[in-house]
């Protein structure tokens, strides 16, 4: 997928006035490059910041994107007719730049090494080398677009609860799979049978990718589907490595499909909703046994009471 | 030793509703940051404020590791919202959409002092008093 980027440079009185325009003009958003902002890093010590890594514009730039489709000739003219009518000086230094999904979709790769995580864990970028160390189990995982990469405080802690909890055989669901980490995880750690579950397309396709990737399509089965909806089999273990609001939404009907002594594994909770997850557990019949914390992140782990 | 910064970015987008199209997509794909990451936490953080745009400011360090503070809506959004209307006028000089008094002004230029980077709160409302113009909302006295 193609976008056009408007790149329009404008004195910063103007920026805000400027920014509500191209929000107003459905473009989703927009990037402001503000000399003030980046000049404050720029005056950092040396051994703060990267030297050479930051520039400031003169003039503050506003970037706002559209969509390369059937649309996008006419709402140029139109923006171009607007901007000209409020801002002649800035419409005339507009500039325009044709980019590609491509071109910042995968730049993180290069950044994206081999963790180790927990005890037993390793979780590694499919296109990079890595000296097997006997120890531990392997995740191969290439992302993609799709949520989960392993870095994240919110999957490792969730990986952690999963290397202390998963049983040998086990029946297990990942409800909101992203990347089918911690459904790969749980089967190379020994469960018996994984569902993983995703409502958007593009994360079934990914995890299905990383099941196969680590061979593991013989336990794990992903698919599309809402939460929980359409699960009857009891399971052992179901984690939902996904946010607050779904969690607590999520919580009774898995408390009704875990097995005596079984866990629900929940994680991307931002501590300030952390109580509301836990009430919501409790009113499920859930007893929280562990938790962790990383950064603002909470994960819980509990059991049928 | 503390992580240096290689990357400050400025965006402003929809709160609760980021997603890794552009501006977001770009804006931290060129740097390495993982955008998906970025794009959960940020929704998680925004969630109470769905509905408004938010301007948020991150800083990508060298292991593309980030972190990221939410400011106060747009001083343009607060304009609008004070004087109860939807859209900013496409013809600010020949035609007012909207009144709002100095009062509100102010406080709008008190709220967001310190994004503006402003001085004096003299300073921030002469900022607010210029966005209103160029949307088309007249500040009156009061």
């Amino acid at each position: 997928m193609q976008w056009l980027e408007i790149a329009v440079s404008i004195p910063p009185e103007d920026v805000e006035a400027v920014c509500n325009f191209f929000v107003e003009f459905d473009t989703g958003g927009v990037a402001v490059d503000d000399p003030a902002f980046i000049s404050a890093y720029m005056d950092l010590p040396p051994d703060a910041v990267v030297p050479g890594a930051l520039t400031a514009p003169e003039m503050p730039v506003v970037r706002a994107y559209l969509p390369v489709d059937g649309r996008l000739e006419e709402r140029l003219a139109r923006l171009r007719q607007t901007l000209t009518a409020l801002w002649p000086v800035a419409a005339r230094g507009l500039k325009t730049r044709l980019l590609d999904e491509q071109d910042w979709a995968n730049a993180w790769r290069a950044y994206y090494k081999p963790v180790p995580v927990g005890r037993s864990l390793v979780v590694k970028p499919s296109w990079e080398e890595y000296r097997v160390d006997p120890g531990r189990h392997v995740i191969e995982l290439d992302p993609g677009m799709a949520f989960g990469c392993g870095t994240h405080p919110t999957t490792v802690m969730c990986l952690e609860l999963l290397e202390e909890t998963v049983a040998s055989g086990e029946t297990v669901i990942d409800v909101g799979t992203g990347s089918g980490i911690l459904a790969v995880a749980a089967a190379l750690l020994g469960a018996g049978r994984v569902t993983a579950v995703d409502n958007d397309p593009v994360a079934v396709a990914a995890a299905r990718e990383n099941i196969i990737r680590n061979g593991v399509q013989g336990i794990v089965t992903a698919k599309q589907g809402d939460l929980l909806a359409g699960e009857w089999e009891p399971a052992g273990l179901v984690a939902a490595n996904i946010v607050a609001d779904v969690i607590i939404r999520l919580a009774p009907a898995a408390a009704m499909l875990l097995k005596p002594g079984g866990l629900f594994i929940v994680s991307g909770i931002i501590r300030d909703r952390e109580a509301q997850v836990r009430w919501a557990l409790a009113a499920a019949g859930l007893s929280v046994s562990r938790e962790r914390r990383g950064g603002e992140w909470v994960a819980l782990a509990a059991g049928r009471v | 030793m503390a992580k240096r910064v290689a990357a400050v970015i400025k965006l402003q987008v929809p709160a609760g509703k980021a997603t890794p199209a552009p501006p977001v997509g770009p804006a931290l794909g060129q740097h390495g940051v993982n955008i998906m990451a970025f794009v959960k936490e940020y929704n998680e953080r925004t969630a109470a404020q769905a509905g408004l745009i938010i301007p948020v400011e991150i800083t990508v360090y060298e292991d593309r590791s980030f972190t990221f503070v939410c400011k106060t809506p747009p001083a343009a959004v607060l304009l609008k919202k004070a004087a109860g209307i939807e859209t900013a006028s496409g013809e600010p000089n020949k035609k007012k959409v909207a009144k709002v008094p100095l009062s509100k002004v102010r406080e709008i230029a008190e709220t967001k002092m310190q994004d503006l980077n402003a001085t004096t709160v003299e300073a921030a409302m002469r900022m607010v008093q210029g966005t209103a113009r160029s949307m088309g909302i007249e500040v009156v006295e009061g």
